[in-house]
């Protein structure tokens, strides 16, 4: 027994030295870390959410992630992916802000990285995925919680930043169909009803979109103009996150908070409040966190050649969730649980 | 054979702008190789006249007729076509480019559209040796004094090669050596055959150059004088209708105590120069020399528009240090630049509020204008210098050059200064009222103020000065009192041929 | 006066269309919050006519009220300033700004242009590096302090009709601002130097001086603004609050008579161009136009008054030349 002291203590020697030596191959394989980029469309709280997925995805992956939001529109898009090709990363997840005229830009991108989309898709482009919702399934998620909020009919605005993005179209399309009753439509050969013109089938009426270019003052004015030109409105649609807290601060100013009924999309805290305080009907989150999640854990097996992460169909859905004033409290808890681990 | 009829003439003229008539049946003739000189107050149609001869505005009536026959002049494209050049008052060049590109501007020499620099340059230069002004061609027209921009203008019209050429008071810039000069130009150019028309308020240049006088009043003609008539007396005569007999009113006082001291000046354009000189208690001390020698950057340093590089300025006893306009005018100066429309005056604002412009200050209630301070001081003034203008809200870029200079001066007058600087203060107007400015400048002296007057009209300098102070390249070269005054004198000190 | 007649005008006749197509537009609430938008933007121009009329432009304006606006709500939802020293904070902030412009342009000799347009790229810039380029919410904490925007004054003698808030502010200030403009001698020296610098320098003025103060009233107004739309939208967004309005301002100062050659400009002038751009942007929501034309629609309306008042002017100097020339 004496006789393997010695060897014990050889070991732990041998794993001592192998933990010291470990020490630099492990900063070495931090070097070779593979380095992802995140490229949202623009800069709001929305995103926030989803860099705490990607931020949490970063750590469990041990990879290397920078999250780009673009402020000026696709103008900065443009130069910041272009920027990142430049420099060499190795996967890129994009939301395009104008699929169509992108299309260039991100088969470009493919030559040189692992490029996916998230949020908004580019179809017809050679991204390998889409990670995101259903943001046609979304809308007529939202369609529901109108028709919730008013079961015998109504006159509805809808409210949006820019209606070019193909996700700002899908998500106006699945209300209308849903306020229709009209069957679903396939995402790929999606018919969309012209903005601008007055949509009505049975009980429901959709007067009009206007769309402010994310300017918030903007929004807000659309939405008291709305209120103004149509006394008799009865709910306002925010497509987007910054949409429904501006309609409600004109709702509130007007003195009809809860006589005009207000459906929003994803989970700033403003809706949240909303729907607690009950001015608003719901909102339709689309786990952002888990587009951030995805992305990066998709992008960072296929920069190690795992291409067995990559759906069929080509398109990641992430479910989406509706918040309600019944599960608004638990959901508010769970999302700053979750932002705080990204942080 | 000599040519015995006229190259030019001009028949039974009309010319009406809105609210005025500026030319009312006005004729003249001007024959081969003739210098013509083409005098009147201002606003008695001269410029309207050359206007039209230039092709820049059309007669409403009457004829033009070039070698006898009539010519319809549209343009000044047509009146070039001709061989009609006209130089205009106000300088007409681009002073952001060289002079090279001025001379050749809109008829560069150029191959498929490029431009030959080469070219430009050596022509530049050929006509540059003809009038005499030694600058190279690339050099930028901003960096020139006003009377070489004037040369660079007047080498352009040469260029041109007209038969008749139009000049528009082009010595009202120069300075007496440049004048000079100019008077050999127009002289060789005459013997060349070329025509002249010369108008110019300067009366002694007139005499000295012209070979005939056609003198307009009115807009219409007062008369014409032959070689062997041109007498001053004879111009002034026709040109105000009534006889001028005294156009200096300059009388003797006796100076009193000093009012301002300087000494061991040094301006920012003249570094290396210093200037020392006193300026007594009823006193008119003219400043002359050349354009370029440093006498309107004495004035301006005074007045504390330019920093002094070293020296002392003792005004009233007290010193002046790192002073603004503001504390000029506190000691008691005021200052009538040179340029009256760049420096002098705001053109689009009323007559009112330019001559409260320096008072406001001292007429204040806590900060808010005090409007019957403003219309006492500015009708008190206009009278006392009989400002012709139709209201005191009349803008004052719609009043003669005269009228404006009164209001430049009335300014001043309305702040009671004890010492003041005139730049140049009769440069572009017309004989009246350059008289009225004397008589103001006598007046004021009279009562007990001092005048420090730059001018580049020897007449003027001898006409109007106690005392003269000579400058050549940013000294001064020597002090002339009235028994010592003369043309001559001043011009020895001023090309720095001596020092006294 | 003639200059604000035809702008005037222009704005009745926009109002008339609009009211005819659609008479909701002539609604109280309707009025109202073209009133209220119309003294927040108001409050813009005011500060970019003082600037102009030195015939200089401040391009800073709108980074200037997001900065203001995010250093606002970074001080009181994330330090807890309490509201008084906030709002100090800010306004020395903005008046900072002002007279570092004005260093700028006066001291340094630099072209207005230039130190304002790297002011835009700057200030938006700090803004978001503030706020680490988050949305801040005031949340529902400082319902106080928004009465200053959002609040209502009811007018004595009237039951139904009561006017926002800043209509109150933004009079206060056109107020004061117009009797500095026209009875004080600074008003006078302004527009003095705006027409010819020079000819102001050698009268005495100390224009360097008037300069400073026309950048230092320009940025405080625009701090002010800021300081009511960050309070009137009840959240900021440092990459996009105030974005574009200095485009705003100057428009409405030049349409309400301000000359970008300096020398010019009325206040009541400025407010009704603002006016005007207000009413257009209603009115295209009001009558259903699709959002995407306004700027198309915006231009036309503007181009087409600006071209019939030069007419005008034209036809008006023309006719009396004529009346003179038969006169005399």
């Amino acid at each position: 027994m004496t006789s393997m002291k010695p060897f014990i203590s050889l070991l732990s020697v041998v794993a001592a030295l192998a933990c010291f030596l470990s020490e630099p191959l492990h900063t070495q394989a931090q070097g070779a870390k593979k380095r992802i980029a995140y490229v949202t469309n623009g800069v709001d709280p929305f995103w926030d959410t989803a860099a705490a997925g990607v931020r949490t995805a970063e750590k469990e992956f041990q990879v290397k992630c920078d999250i780009l939001m673009p402020p000026k529109g696709i103008v900065d898009q443009k130069r910041m992916i272009e920027n990142l090709l430049a420099q060499g990363v190795d996967g890129i997840a994009i939301s395009p802000i104008d699929a169509k005229n992108q299309i260039g830009l991100i088969n470009e991108a493919c030559l040189q990285a692992h490029v996916i989309t998230h949020d908004s898709d580019a179809p017809g482009s050679k991204r390998l995925c889409f990670v995101g919702m259903n943001n046609y399934k979304a809308g007529r998620a939202a369609g529901k919680l109108v028709k919730e909020a008013l079961p015998s009919g109504g006159k509805i605005m809808i409210f949006v930043g820019r209606m070019e993005q193909l996700n700002a179209q899908q998500r106006r399309q699945g209300v209308v169909d849903e306020l229709l009753d009209r069957p679903e439509q396939d995402l790929e050969k999606m018919k969309f009803a012209p903005p601008g013109r007055i949509v009505s089938g049975g009980p429901y009426q959709i007067l009009d979109t206007r769309t402010d270019n994310f300017d918030y003052a903007r929004a807000k004015a659309n939405a008291e103009d709305a209120m103004a030109a149509n006394p008799d409105l009865n709910c306002m649609v925010g497509l987007f996150a910054y949409n429904t807290p501006k309609c409600l601060e004109a709702v509130k100013e007007a003195g009809k908070a809860g006589k005009i009924k207000l459906v929003g999309f994803d989970e700033q805290d403003a809706v949240l409040q909303g729907i607690i305080d009950g001015h608003i009907q719901g909102t339709i989150s689309q786990q952002p966190y888990f587009y951030g999640y995805h992305s990066v854990r998709i992008l960072n097996a296929l920069s190690k050649g795992d291409r067995s992460v990559l759906p069929k169909s080509g398109f990641y859905e992430v479910p989406i969730v509706q918040v309600r004033k019944a599960n608004a409290e638990a959901f508010r808890a769970e999302l700053k649980k979750l932002q705080a681990a990204g942080k | 054979m000599p040519h015995t009829s006229p190259l030019l003439q001009v028949r039974g003229v009309f010319k009406s702008f809105p609210g005025v008539k500026a030319l009312r049946n006005v004729s003249l003739t001007l024959g081969h190789g003739e210098v013509l000189a083409v005098i009147g107050e201002n606003g008695a149609g001269k410029s309207t006249l050359m206007k039209i001869l230039g092709g820049v505005q059309q007669p409403d009536e009457g004829e033009i007729l070039l070698d006898d026959k009539p010519v319809r002049i549209g343009s000044v494209r047509e009146a070039a076509s001709h061989g009609i050049a006209l130089i205009h008052q106000e300088l007409n060049l681009s002073d952001n480019l060289d002079i090279g590109a001025n001379l050749f501007l809109g008829r560069e020499p150029s191959r498929f559209g490029w431009i030959n620099q080469a070219r430009i340059r050596s022509d530049a230069q050929t006509l540059l040796n003809e009038v005499g002004l030694r600058h190279s061609p690339s050099t930028v027209v901003s960096t020139l004094a006003i009377g070489h921009q004037q040369m660079v203008e007047i080498a352009k019209s040469l260029s041109l090669e007209a038969r008749v050429l139009i000049m528009d008071e082009p010595t009202s810039s120069l300075s007496q050596k440049e004048t000079d000069q100019l008077f050999q130009l127009v002289r060789k150019l005459r013997d060349r055959g070329v025509s002249i028309v010369y108008i110019s308020h300067r009366l002694g240049e007139v005499k000295e150059l012209a070979d005939r006088v056609v003198v307009l009043r009115d807009g219409s003609n007062a008369g014409e004088l032959g070689r062997s008539e041109i007498t001053r007396e004879g111009m002034v005569r026709l040109m105000v209708g009534r006889d001028l007999s005294q156009v200096y009113p300059r009388t003797t006082h006796s100076p009193g105590p000093t009012l301002l001291q300087v000494q061991n000046l040094r301006t920012t354009a003249h570094p290396r120069s210093r200037v020392h000189f006193a300026v007594k208690e009823r006193e008119i001390v003219g400043i002359a020399g050349l354009v370029g020698a440093g006498r309107t950057e004495v004035l301006r340093a005074l007045f504390g528009i330019d920093p002094c590089l070293e020296g002392t300025i003792t005004m009233r006893g007290r010193g002046l240090e790192n002073h603004t306009p503001a504390d000029a005018i506190q000691a008691g100066m005021a200052l009538a630049p040179e340029d009256r429309k760049q420096l002098g005056l705001i053109l689009e604002m009323s007559v009112l509020e330019n001559l409260s412009l320096a008072s406001l200050r001292r007429d204040q209630h806590r900060g808010f204008l005090n409007r019957r301070a403003e219309t006492d001081v500015c009708l008190q003034t206009l009278k006392q210098l009989q400002v012709k203008t139709p209201s005191v809200d009349q803008v004052v870029q719609f009043l003669s050059g005269g009228n404006q200079q009164k209001i430049v001066l009335g300014k001043w007058l309305a702040m009671k200064p004890k010492l003041i600087l005139l730049d140049e203060p009769t440069r572009g107007i017309d004989v009246g009222a350059k008289q009225e400015i004397y008589r103001l400048m006598e007046q004021l002296a009279s009562e007990g103020l001092a005048v420090l007057f730059v001018s580049s009209e020897m007449e003027e300098i001898i006409g109007m000065s106690d005392r003269v102070l000579v400058m050549h390249e940013g000294r001064i070269t020597g002090e002339l009192t009235r028994s010592n005054l003369s043309e001559e004198a001043i011009m020895r000190l001023a090309t720095g041929e001596v020092a006294a | 006066m003639k200059k604000i007649l035809g702008i005037f005008t222009l704005l009745m006749v926009v109002c008339l269309f609009t009211a005819i197509n659609n008479p909701r537009f002539l609604t109280p609430y309707n009025f109202l919050n073209t009133v209220r938008w119309t003294s927040l933007f108001g409050i813009l121009g005011i500060g970019v006519c003082f600037v102009i009329i030195t015939g200089g432009i401040d391009l800073s304006i709108g980074s200037v009220i997001g900065l203001v606006g995010s250093a606002l709500a970074v001080l009181l939802t994330q330090k807890h300033w309490s509201i008084p020293s906030a709002i100090l904070a800010v306004l020395v902030l903005s008046a900072a700004i002002g007279l570092f412009h004005g260093l700028l342009i006066t001291r340094l000799q630099l072209q207005p242009f230039v130190v304002t347009l790297c002011g835009l790229l700057l200030y938006r810039g700090l803004a978001r590096y503030i706020t680490d380029d988050q949305s801040l919410g005031f949340g529902a904490d400082y319902e106080g302090l928004r009465l200053l925007v959002v609040g209502k004054v009811p007018i004595p003698f009237s039951s139904t009709i009561s006017l926002p808030a800043p209509f109150f502010v933004t009079a206060a200030i056109a107020l004061i601002a117009a009797i500095f403009l026209n009875k004080t001698i600074y008003g006078r020296y302004l527009q003095a130097l705006g027409r010819n610098e020079l000819a102001a320098k050698y009268s005495g003025i100390n224009t360097d001086r008037m300069k400073m103060l026309a950048y230092l009233t320009c940025s405080v107004l625009a701090g002010i603004a800021g300081i009511l739309f960050a309070l009137d939208l009840n959240s900021i967004q440092p990459s996009g609050l105030g974005e574009f309005y200095e485009l705003y301002a100057i428009a409405a100062a030049v349409l309400g008579g301000c000359s970008l050659r300096g020398g010019e400009g009325s206040i009541l002038g400025v407010l009704i161009g603002t006016a005007l751009l207000r009413v257009l942007y209603n009115a295209i929501n009001i009558l259903n136009i699709p959002t995407h034309m306004e700027f198309a629609i915006i231009g036309a309306v503007i181009l087409a008054g600006v071209i019939t008042d030069e007419l005008v002017k034209r036809f008006a100097a023309k006719r009396r030349a004529a009346q003179a020339a038969a006169a005399s």
